[in-house]
């Protein structure tokens, strides 16, 4: 009986410790308790999580290099590269600037070019309205000299301080933007009168089962 | 008539039958002895080493919620989507043979193995091992670094771990370093002393390098080795490969050859024998299938007729019907050899055959010698099936594993005049004939170098370890029986710092290393694949565009071949095969018993030891898991005194083993059958010391049929371990069958039983009226039982390991089970294979007694189970008729190391202890398939969602759909007079559905 009590009294104890352990408002920098697991954490690996087995943490791999997933031939495909076979900048873009292809781009250019280019595409986003970061003058003369697939080009691959937006923005999107910063360059003002012409050989020429893609 | 068919008795072993002839109305105890007791801290311990155990992981995070971190791509892969896996064409190379696949892979990951649809030798389906190979991967056992052994130092202090002295760890420069160095005294001997040892290979880059090799090192040696090798049918098909096609067969004689499971390309073979027999078709005809052989294989066990005959009485077989057809005879004296009920039945099958005409075909296995293939030639082309059901193919350039090639190599190293010894691949160590004394000349070879996944028992003798670079890690190329040559491409970087056999070939043949990816570009532009973009397709494909040299395989095939030459003087097994067993008599004769070897179905020689997936996967027919047996018939049991949990020992030439017994209905009496790939000393943690290392008994003269054995009970507990038993039929119709004659009288047989019921329900039925209504349908006539299902659905649904003691004890975790029944005699039965998941029962009994409510059902008839909401109360499991759920016992997941977790499916729940599980009719994929169809802004069509198993049947057996959707396929099914229900007076509804088994026997046969 003694032996009871005196067990009663020792769990009673360790009772009032766990629960003043776990009193609210006291801060601290380790992970809270967690005393019922139920599956919350696994040993599987979601998209993005940690490994330890990598040195680098890394449980996402990149493929290997020259390797080819189903499906991912059209990344091979001259409209994806923005050059031709004999690997010069194309002068227009294989996607046909139709009305449809032109406001998708401004919709992709509000949500991806925007935030450091601006809106009008003079460089003046909210990055630099900010922080004073500049980013490219879209509207600069260099700028409107760029073949189509140099423009093409740098989206997917970056340039100086802008990251590459290969994997966040599909080919066809990436097109319809620079039919988008065409047209802001147009409606800034016309000095550069081969945007114009670019602009219409494209709408003639090749890309038009593209652009029914695009839409 | 089908009555009498449906009032055959099933029964599960030899053991239910023999020894209690009332068991069918006398029920044995429900659960496996043991089941009710609780675990003791043996088993949990043995189950947390399965998994690879490394407690400091795992068990010290306390109950502190882990802290997490996001780790994004610094640069992204275009085209990939976190969350969203992606599907890569690559090619499982075993042996001579190829096998196209798709593999999926999450960010980067491989985590599952699927078939390649446009591969002709998968057809889209995978087998056991195949889908397996994502664990491979991941073992945590694989070797890390370049080994290099001091080979006077170690021996000083014998064998031991990594940390034995004498060993030095390093990297694959330090070795392209030293293999420079004494490269250039072997170039000046012109490559004398130097041996260079290859698996079995039809891969055209590793052809290469070897004649360039052989260019550079005049006076090398090379020697190719593999224990499993097609070696035999091809040099007595005059240097050509059989390609088999039972889709357009019309009789087929499968002669000690497994066409359905362990023969090259058993894919295809299975694949147009469901194409072939369709009981739907039946009034056009049906294939039949003969199968003669001496161990109940999963092809005998499918045939319409079986004839039992020792493996090394197949030639006395052969001439009997050689006579029969009209076709010389080879030597053998049939009369002699046959036993009688054998030789009768030899004028029936040959009429069948020539009945058939060009739609005849006869299969011989590999275990026959060459003389046995060309006289099956013979016979192929006296019935006109050469062209039409059997096309042949020459592979100039595939390196053959040869036993004659390794004795001479032997020979030369315990001569001591191979100084340098370079083993790509391959375990001779373990796997050489027993004679050979393979082990004991590496000793006495000065450099030794192996390349090896693990530090095996080959490599723990040899001088330099290399790790060895998974298939999925690196790249190469192989070719398929039919000459279709497709390339290995990698779906990861390796892992840990693997060399493939190209890049060691390479540095052997060039003198220098050279990335792998650049000698396979360099076979191939040789071929014809030169171009960027016919490069990129034949990757993106996983097979060479129809055209290209390379490819041209189906094209260049040989139609009518050359008559074989007379087979005067080769009949080895003729002279030492005894007169056949009269009736009562010993059947193993005066000349004493026959061991057949068999490679393992999943274990394959031993190099997917290692695999817990394989080890635990039953028997196709045993239903044994963790292990291997001597099978005997119950005539030759009786004979030696043997029985279930006895051992037996056998003596082959001196060679001595002892296996346990299994008593296989079915077997030839006077024949042991062991398989081979088991018993391993090194192959890692899951491997090591499980079943018995049957290549001890194995000698270079014998390596497939022994003769003059002798056996007898041994000392010692030959328990061993089944799924079987744990599941049982009552009495009652679960599997239902019929000859064709009698389907075609009486299409709806399946159905009687039920026709009188009158079902009616307590409650409220809902209506399940709105799409989609999810539902499966099971071809019995289909199921061939070759396991790959259940396999598939491990990987898929990271279904746990539980080890031998939980399987002893009924608590195996697959949702997925393939009951097989015999019926008929003991000695001589029929099988019958049923796949039974979840029922995904209407009303399911499961969910009336769940008091948490965490098994409920959805609005698609989805039986689902809520995991965090179980609290193990197992009431679900007891009222389950069908026996399909699985309860946790252990955090089998809790040790799950590093490298482990990668093979788990991000898009399912690892399941912890305390939890019940069961099949989900693959629920991610439904939702997948759901995604995708509205993202793409379209309605789901039949085929957007295929469940794992479904996907990995190479027999399309199993068909899984939309039940509301009019065309979809499983409603086409179900819409069979064939289809029946499981249990069907328990008013449960089940959404998946059986149909019935067709046979077709001949006629003539009794």
């Amino acid at each position: 009986m003694r032996g009871c009590a005196r067990g009663l009294r020792l769990g009673a104890f360790a009772a009032l410790l766990v629960a003043l352990s776990g009193c609210r408002g006291c801060p601290s920098s380790r992970p809270p308790i967690h005393l019922n697991p139920n599956m919350d954490n696994q040993p599987k690996l979601l998209a993005q999580a940690e490994s330890g087995f990598f040195a680098d943490g890394k449980a996402m791999r990149t493929p290997v290099e020259g390797t080819v997933a189903r499906g991912g031939l059209a990344a091979f495909e001259p409209a994806s590269s923005g050059r031709d076979a004999a690997g010069d900048y194309l002068a227009g873009s294989p996607v046909a600037a139709s009305e449809g292809v032109l406001r998708r781009g401004e919709q992709r250019y509000g949500v991806f070019c925007a935030p450091c280019h601006g809106e009008r595409g003079d460089g003046r986003g909210m990055l630099y309205q900010r922080a004073q970061v500049e980013s490219a003058d879209l509207l600069a003369p260099r700028i409107r000299q760029m073949p189509e697939g140099q423009l093409f080009e740098v989206i997917g691959d970056g340039f100086g301080l802008m990251p590459p937006y290969r994997a966040q923005v599909p080919v066809v999107d990436r097109w319809a933007i620079v039919a988008h910063v065409r047209a802001l360059q147009a409606a800034a003002g016309p000095d550069l009168p081969a945007v114009g012409e670019a602009a219409a050989t494209a709408a003639e020429g090749q890309g038009a089962a593209a652009a029914e893609e695009a839409q | 008539m089908s009555d009498a068919h449906q009032e055959r008795r099933y029964w599960r072993s030899v053991e239910r039958l023999l020894e209690s002839p009332a068991l069918h109305q006398e029920p044995s105890p429900e659960l496996a002895d043991g089941a009710d007791l609780p675990p003791d801290e043996l088993t949990r311990r043995s189950v947390m080493k399965l998994l690879g155990a490394s407690f400091a992981l795992a068990g010290l995070t306390g109950c502190r919620r882990p802290e997490e971190h996001i780790v994004p791509y610094v640069q992204a892969p275009e085209g990939l989507v976190p969350g969203v896996p992606q599907r890569y064409a690559t090619t499982f190379p075993l042996g001579a043979d190829a096998y196209g696949l798709l593999v999926e892979s999450h960010e980067g990951r491989p985590t599952k193995v699927e078939g390649n649809p446009q591969h002709p030798a998968t057809c889209g389906a995978a087998t056991a091992w195949m889908q397996a190979a994502t664990l491979e991967l991941y073992d945590p056992d694989r070797s890390r670094r370049v080994l290099r052994r001091q080979r006077a130092a170690a021996d000083e202090a014998g064998e031991g771990g990594e940390d034995e002295p004498g060993l030095q760890a390093g990297g694959w420069d330090d070795f392209v370093a030293a293999w420079r160095q004494g490269a250039e005294g072997i170039a000046a001997g012109g490559g004398a002393g130097l041996a260079v040892l290859v698996e079995e290979t039809s891969s055209p880059t590793l052809g290469r390098l070897v004649s360039e090799l052989r260019r550079r090192y005049p006076a090398a040696r090379v020697v190719a080795w593999s224990p499993v090798s097609d070696g035999a049918i091809y040099r007595g098909l005059g240097g050509r490969r059989p390609w088999y096609d039972l889709e357009h067969a019309r009789v087929v004689l499968a002669l000690d050859c497994d066409l359905l499971l362990t023969e090259s390309n058993s894919l295809h073979h299975a694949r147009g024998f469901a194409a072939a027999r369709r009981p739907e078709r039946a009034a056009e005809g049906m294939l039949r299938l003969y199968a003669v052989e001496s161990t109940l294989t999963l092809t005998g066990a499918n045939a319409d007729h079986r004839l039992r005959l020792q493996s090394r009485r197949v030639p006395a077989f052969l001439a009997a019907l050689g006579r029969e057809l009209g076709v010389a005879a080879g030597g053998g004296d049939a009369a002699r050899e046959l036993p009688a009920e054998v030789a009768a039945r030899v004028p029936v099958i040959a009429r069948d055959l020539r009945a058939a005409g060009s739609g005849a075909l006869v299969a011989a296995g590999r275990r026959q010698p060459e003389a046995v293939h060309r006289q099956v030639l013979a016979i192929n082309q006296a019935l006109g099936a050469v062209g039409t059901t059997l096309a042949l193919q020459p592979l100039a350039d595939v390196l053959w594993g040869e036993a004659e090639g390794l004795r001479e190599l032997v020979a030369g190293m315990a001569a001591g005049e191979v100084e340098t010894l370079v083993m790509v691949g391959g375990n001779p160590a373990y796997d050489a004939p027993a004679d050979l004394g393979f082990a004991a000349a590496l000793d006495r070879v000065p450099v030794s170098v192996h390349l090896s996944s693990r530090r095996d028992e080959t490599s723990r003798r040899a001088t330099w370890h290399l790790p060895r670079a998974h298939f999925l890690e690196a790249w190469g190329d192989a070719r398929s029986v039919d000459g279709t040559a497709s390339v290995i491409q990698p779906l990861i970087a390796p892992l840990l710092g693997g060399i493939s056999d190209v890049e060691l070939l390479a540095l052997v043949a060039h003198g220098e290393a050279r990335p792998g990816h650049e000698e396979v570009r360099e076979t191939w532009a040789a071929r014809g694949v030169g171009g960027e973009e016919a490069w990129r397709q034949a990757l993106h494909d996983g097979v060479l565009p129809p055209g290209s040299e390379a490819g041209a395989g189906t094209a260049a095939m040989v139609g009518a071949a050359p008559a074989p030459e007379p087979a005067a003087e080769a009949e080895p097994a003729a002279a030492a095969v005894p007169p056949a067993a009269g009736e009562g008599s010993p059947a193993g004769g005066e000349d004493g018993y026959e061991i057949v070897f068999c490679p393992s179905p999943y274990l394959w020689d031993g190099r997917f030891a290692n695999n817990a997936w394989l080890q635990e996967l039953p028997h196709p027919l045993t239903k044994v898991t963790w292990g291997n047996a001597a099978l005997v018939s119950p005539a030759t049991a009786a004979e030696l005194g043997v029985g279930a949990g006895d051992r037996l020992l056998l003596n082959h030439a001196g060679h001595k083993l002892a296996l346990p017994v299994f008593v296989l209905p079915g077997q030839a009496d006077g024949s042991i059958a062991v398989e081979l790939g088991y018993g391993r000393a090194a192959a890692g943690r899951v491997g090591d010391g499980v079943g018995r290392d049957a290549y001890r008994l194995r000698t270079a003269a014998a390596p497939w049929i022994a003769t003059a054995v002798t056996a007898h009970r041994t000392w010692g507990d030959g328990t061993l371990v089944q799924t079987q038993e744990h599941a049982r039929m009552e009495g009652r119709q679960l599997v239902r069958e019929a000859p064709v004659a009698a389907f075609l009288a009486n299409p709806g047989f399946a159905q009687e039983p039920e026709a009188k019921l009158r079902l009616e329900s307590l409650w409220p039925e809902p209506a399940y009226d709105e799409g989609p209504q999810w539902g499966m349908a099971v071809d019995l006539s289909r199921c061939i039982g070759c396991m790959a299902c259940v396999a598939a659905c491990q990987s898929e649904n990271n279904i746990p390991v539980v080890g031998p003691e939980m399987i002893a004890r009924g608590r195996e975790m697959h949702w997925l089970r393939v009951d097989r029944y015999f019926a008929g005699d003991a000695a001589d039965p029929e099988v019958v294979f049923q796949p039974v998941p979840c029922m995904h029962c209407e009303n399911a009994p499961c969910e009336q007694v769940c008091p948490v409510a965490a098994t409920v059902h959805d609005g698609q008839g989805l039986n689902l189970m809520v995991y965090n909401r179980c609290i193990g109360t197992r009431y679900c499991s007891n009222n389950c008729p069908y026996k399909v759920r699985r309860f946790n016992f252990f955090n089998y997941t809790k040790a799950t190391p590093e490298i482990g977790k990668m093979a788990m499916n991000p898009d399912v729940t690892v399941r912890s202890r305390g939890v019940m599980e069961k099949c989900t009719y693959c629920v991610q994929r439904i939702s997948e398939g759901k995604l995708a169809a509205k993202s793409a802004g379209r309605e789901l069509r039949d085929g957007d969602v295929v469940t794992a198993c479904q996907q990995s049947c190479p027999t399309e057996a199993i068909l899984f759909g939309d039940l509301l959707q009019a065309d979809s396929r499983v409603v086409e099914r179900k819409a069979s007079p064939r289809d029946y229900t499981l249990l069907a007076e328990l008013n449960n509804k089940p959404r998946t559905t059986y149909q019935a088994k067709i046979r077709n026997p001949n006629p003539e046969w009794t």
